[in-house]
C-alpha cells in the first residue's frame, strides 16, 4: 500500500494507540519499580490511576476504533476463516479470471474486497456477515464443515447492485432486464456464474 | 487492613499487572491484527481492567475511609498486629481495653520496647510527623481501640492546643526513651 492509499483512521489511529501503549506501559513500569505498590499521597495515586484505570480505557476506546476499520481487511477475514484461503489465493492470482480476481486486479474494489462484496449495505450488513462468519470460524475448529465450502444463501444482488446499480454504463448495458435483477426475479449470477465465477470453479472442487 | 499493608501493596500490584496485561494485548493486536489478538483485546482487556479498576478502587475507598476515620472502634486478637514498622502511618489509637505490646526491630530480631494499656494511645508519632511507624505494635491481649483518623487527628490537635501540647509531650518522651536505648 503506498502513500496515497494510506487510510487515515488505521495510520493516525495506530500512531495514537501507539503512544496510549508506551505510555501506560511506562506509567506502570514506574509506579512499580518507585513505589512498590506503596499508595500514599496524591502522585502515587495520580501515577496509578492514570497507568492503571485512565489509560487502559483510552487504549480500548482507540483500540476498538481500530478494530473496525481492520476487521474489514483481507488479511483479518483469512485469519480466522482459513478454508477461505484457496479462495483469497485466487482472489490475488491476476490469471485466475474470475469475478474477484478482475475486481481486485483492476482495483474496481480497492481494498478489504472480502468485506465489500460478502457484507450488505449498512450496519445490520456487518452485523450480519459478523454473526455468519462467527458461525463459520466455529465450524472451522470443530471441524464441522464439509468441502467443497458453499455459500449458505444465495447471493443476493443487492451486494452487487450496491456499486454497480447505479453506474450509467451498467444501466446502459443491462437496459432490458435491469427490473428483474432489482427486483431478485433475476439473480445477477444466473449470468455471471457460467462465464466469470465469483471464485476460480477448480478451487472448489 | 492497615494502610499499605501486606493485601494492599498486594492488590495494587495485582491491579498494574493487569494493566500490563491488557497493554501487551493491545501491542499485540496493533502488531499483528488477526481474529485471534482482536478477540482477546476486544473481550479479555475490558475484563481485566474492570477487574483492575475493582481492585484500584476497593483499596482507595479503603484508603480514604481510614484516613478520614473518626473514632471508630477496632478489636484486635491477642498477637494480632495492629501495624508494622515502616508502613505508612494512616491513623492514630485510643485504647479503651487490653493491651499492647510496642516492639523494635534491630539487627533482624523485634525486641519488646513498652506494653500500653487502657487510656493510652498510640500511633500518633508518624502522623505528626509524616513519617513511616516507627515501631510495630502487636496486641498483647483482647484489646478494643478506637481508631481517629490522620485528617480528624491532625485537626482536633489544631483545634485544642492543650491535647496537643500533651500529645507532643509524649512524642517527645517516646523519642527520648527511643533514642536512650
Amino acid at each position: 500500500m503506498n502513500v496515497f492509499q494510506q487510510d487515515p483512521v488505521d495510520y493516525y489511529g495506530s500512531r495514537f494507540l501507539a503512544v496510549l501503549i508506551v505510555a501506560g506501559i511506562a506509567l506502570v513500569l514506574y509506579s512499580l519499580i518507585r513505589y512498590r505498590g506503596r499508595a500514599a499521597g496524591p502522585v502515587p495515586w495520580g501515577v496509578l490511576l492514570a497507568g492503571v484505570a485512565v489509560l487502559p480505557i483510552l487504549v480500548t476506546s482507540a483500540g476498538t476504533v481500530l478494530a473496525l476499520q481492520r476487521a474489514e481487511r483481507v488479511e483479518f477475514c483469512a485469519s480466522c476463516h482459513l478454508t477461505m484461503k484457496p479462495f483469497v489465493d485466487d482472489m490475488k492470482n491476476p490469471k485466475s479470471g474470475s469475478l474477484a480476481s478482475l475486481h481486485y486486479a483492476n482495483r474496481y474494489i480497492a481494498d478489504n474486497q472480502c468485506y465489500v462484496c460478502h457484507t450488505s449495505y449498512g450496519l445490520f450488513g456487518t452485523f450480519e456477515a459478523k454473526k455468519e462468519g462467527l458461525h463459520d470460524v466455529f465450524a472451522y475448529y470443530t471441524r464441522s464443515f464439509h468441502l467443497p465450502v458453499k455459500l449458505k444463501h444465495p447471493y443476493p444482488n443487492g451486494d452487487c447492485l450496491k456499486c454497480h446499480g447505479e453506474s450509467v454504463k451498467w444501466l446502459a448495458s443491462h437496459a432490458d432486464f435491469k427490473d428483474q435483477v432489482f427486483s431478485g426475479e433475476l439473480s445477477c449470477l444466473q449470468c455471471h456464474a457460467v462465464k466469470t465465477p465469483a471464485h476460480s470453479v477448480a478451487l472448489l472442487k | 487492613m492497615e494502610l499499605n499493608s501486606p493485601l494492599s501493596k498486594r492488590l495494587l500490584i495485582a491491579a498494574q499487572v493487569l494493566a500490563l496485561i491488557v497493554y501487551a494485548a493491545a501491542l499485540q493486536f496493533l502488531i499483528h491484527t488477526t481474529g485471534g489478538t482482536l478477540f482477546v483485546f476486544t473481550t479479555a482487556a475490558p475484563v481485566l481492567i474492570a477487574v483492575a479498576m475493582i481492585m484500584l478502587g476497593g483499596v482507595l475507598v479503603h484508603h480514604y475511609r481510614r484516613s478520614h476515620s473518626l473514632f471508630v472502634f477496632a478489636t484486635f486478637e491477642p498477637g494480632q498486629i495492629v501495624f508494622r514498622q515502616g508502613d505508612e502511618g494512616d491513623c492514630a489509637y485510643f485504647i479503651h481495653s487490653g493491651e499492647v505490646e510496642v516492639l523494635q526491630e534491630e539487627g533482624g530480631k523485634q525486641k519488646p520496647v513498652a506494653v500500653l494499656g487502657k487510656g493510652e494511645y498510640f500511633g500518633e508519632a508518624s502522623l505528626i510527623g509524616s513519617a513511616p511507624r516507627n515501631a510495630t505494635v502487636r496486641a498483647a491481649s483482647r484489646t478494643r481501640a478506637a481508631v481517629l483518623g490522620k485528617d480528624n487527628f491532625l485537626t482536633l490537635l489544631s483545634l485544642m492546643p492543650a491535647t496537643q501540647e500533651d500529645v507532643m509531650q509524649r512524642v517527645k518522651e517516646r523519642a527520648m526513651k527511643q533514642a536512650a536505648r
